[in-house]
């Protein structure tokens, strides 16, 4: 690469290990805030998850003042303007999201709102459009998975114009996030194995796209490989604290990488198929990674082949002669998956996910070319090209 | 002392004639983007699926060089000049004329000016996707190989029909563009 640039930017605290919740208290303390309000969803707070939360608040000197429970699975407007509303009534000075993707993202919208003293969410849409710190904001992870918690984007759908609206700024950054093994603990099977899939690509794309950068990729490369040797241990025995909380911390650092060097073709593909079929991201993820580093080979085999070490170990990657490793990193991503088709029925394909028509493919391809992570892919792609990575993943 | 004064002027890093070469790229990317939209269908096919009106600009912050387009009629987009008749639906924004002369000067691609945080995107991102590709298509029509294949991250297949005729007619218009304005 000649005449390389690039930037590294990540403020967030990250607070992490065993009994981790309980220093939030703490923590508000040091941002002079002392009146919190916790935003989460009814399936985690169904769980029992705020539960912990709460609990960590117990001799602290300080109470959660309000807890909003009821963020749907795509957030808008109209529920953060609730919250919003909510949160002046009631006085609070900070904001703990308690949650995954969505209830992140709504959360980052309601401190928006509340920080800017607005109404009108609309209004703050776009990049660079905030300019000055906004209120205290803690998120606790209830998946490993998306890496919100240290992303500086949101997505927050508007049903009134019916669109999507971007938001971009440093200050949407979380002050900290809360890791603590707890959150992750009870996480079914099938959403450990997606979302740890989400957070894999999130690494694999940073790494190998063309935003990527020495520091990108030293988070990218470890958090590949927390997720090589924990996943299946994690699927073997759920209450492994220990594998849990390396599964969360993979997460987040997939999570710094990407969202400095951002994602390529599998994101573009994935956002379009999921948005087309209603199918969970993690598990687009899941079924588009091999297909994608095949298509980018050719170009990117050396660098695809540094991550067999991390994917396979010191004895596999040695053993491996170099110009065979990219395909050997594939082919470890593919056993992952069949491992996982083999336990939770994660599918490979799109044929497997029984929700996808062959005629949806043209369209799923055109989509994708317009997903702004396309650009970011080290290989061109055209609409026959998508096409064909996607019969490929039939 | 005089040294100083050109780092306050910028010479130093900038230099006399890049503000000038700028302003005078985005004025033939302009026309060239109008040629190539009335003759090539790729372009087209593109454009077709912009709202009527759409209205973008390219430009160096914080003050320009700019260049203003508008969708004009069903596949077609005109050139407006260098300001921009009210706020565009995209504006993809090069933080430093420094940033805009290395992707004008095509010794960076567009793709690797977003990767290395020197262009910005204000305003709906499939939409600029699609600019993007307009930019991509039509530098591969005009601009020699050797020249075009560092700027992009493949150079196409060009028929010898697109390459010498399409281009050829794209230049024509451009120079006539160029001309009488
Ligand atoms: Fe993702």
């Amino acid at each position: 690469m000649t005449k390389a640039y690039y930037e590294f930017f990540c403020p967030v605290k990250i607070v992490a290990g065993n009994a981790a919740l309980e220093h939030i208290p703490y923590e508000l303390r040091t941002l002079a805030a002392s009146r919190p309000m916790i935003i989460t969803d009814k399936g985690v707070r169904g769980a029992g998850l705020v539960d912990h939360v709460l609990g960590a608040f117990a001799e602290s000197g300080m109470d959660v003042v309000e807890i909003f429970d009821d963020v749907p699975p795509d957030s808008s407007t109209t529920v953060v303007k609730t919250i919003a509303k909510l949160y002046r009534d009631s006085g609070c000075d900070s904001i703990i999201a308690v949650g995954g993707g969505s209830v992140i993202d709504t959360s980052k919208g309601v401190n928006i709102l509340v920080s800017e003293d607005g109404e009108d969410l609309s209004e703050f849409s776009g990049v660079g459009v905030l300019t000055k710190p906004l209120r205290p904001f803690f998120v606790v992870p209830t998946t490993a998975g998306t890496g919100s918690e240290v992303t500086l984007v949101a997505v927050i759908s508007d049903p009134e114009k019916g669109v999507k609206l971007p938001f971009t700024s440093y200050f949407l950054l979380p002050n900290a996030a809360i890791l603590d093994p707890r959150m992750t603990l009870t996480l079914p099977a099938h959403i450990t194995a997606m979302t740890a899939m989400d957070a894999l690509t999130h690494a694999v794309e940073a790494f190998t796209c063309m935003g990527k950068n020495p520091i990108s990729d030293a988070y990218a490369v470890s958090a590949i490989k927390k997720i090589s040797e924990n996943l299946m241990t994690v699927l073997n025995t759920p209450d492994d604290v220990d594998a849990r909380l390396e599964l969360a911390q993979a997460s987040t650092m997939a999570g710094v990488a990407f969202s400095n060097s951002m994602v390529g073709l599998v994101h573009s593909l994935g956002h379009s198929l999921g948005a087309l079929c209603h199918l969970p991201h993690g598990l687009c993820m899941n079924l588009f990674l091999p297909y994608v580093l095949e298509y980018n080979l050719a170009e990117r085999g050396d660098i695809i082949g540094e991550l067999l070490l991390p994917l396979a170990g010191a004895d596999v990657y040695a053993s491996t002669p170099a110009s065979e490793r990219g395909r050997a990193a594939i082919n470890t991503i593919r056993e992952m998956r069949d491992e996982l088709y083999r336990r939770c029925k994660l599918p490979r394909s799109l044929s497997e996910t029984g929700k996808v028509t062959k005629d949806q493919i043209q369209k799923i391809a055109e989509m994708a070319l317009d997903d702004g992570s396309i650009i970011f892919n080290p290989v061109e792609v055209d609409l026959a090209d998508a096409i064909a990575v996607l019969e490929k993943a039939w | 002392m005089i040294r100083l004064q050109q780092l306050n002027l910028g010479d130093l890093n900038v230099g006399p004639l890049k503000r000038p070469y700028v302003a005078l790229m985005m004025d033939v990317i302009g026309r060239g983007l109008e040629a190539a939209s009335q003759v090539d269908e790729t372009i087209q096919r593109e454009v077709r699926k912009l709202p009527d009106g759409f209205m973008f600009d390219m430009r160096a912050l914080p003050d320009g060089p700019c260049f203003v387009m508008q969708k004009d009629g069903d596949s077609t987009l005109s050139y407006i000049g260098s300001t921009a008749p009210r706020k565009p639906d995209v504006s993809l924004k090069f933080k430093h004329l420094n940033h805009a002369f290395l992707v004008l000067s095509f010794q960076e691609g567009t793709a690797r000016a977003f990767a290395n945080d020197r262009l910005l995107v204000d305003g709906e991102i499939a939409y600029a996707m699609k600019l993007v590709r307009c930019l991509n298509r039509m530098e591969s029509l005009i601009l020699p190989k050797v020249v075009a294949v560092r700027a992009l991250k493949r150079y196409p297949q060009l028929s010898l029909k697109e390459k010498l005729a399409d281009g050829g007619r794209i230049y024509t218009r451009l120079v006539k563009n160029l001309v009488w304005g």
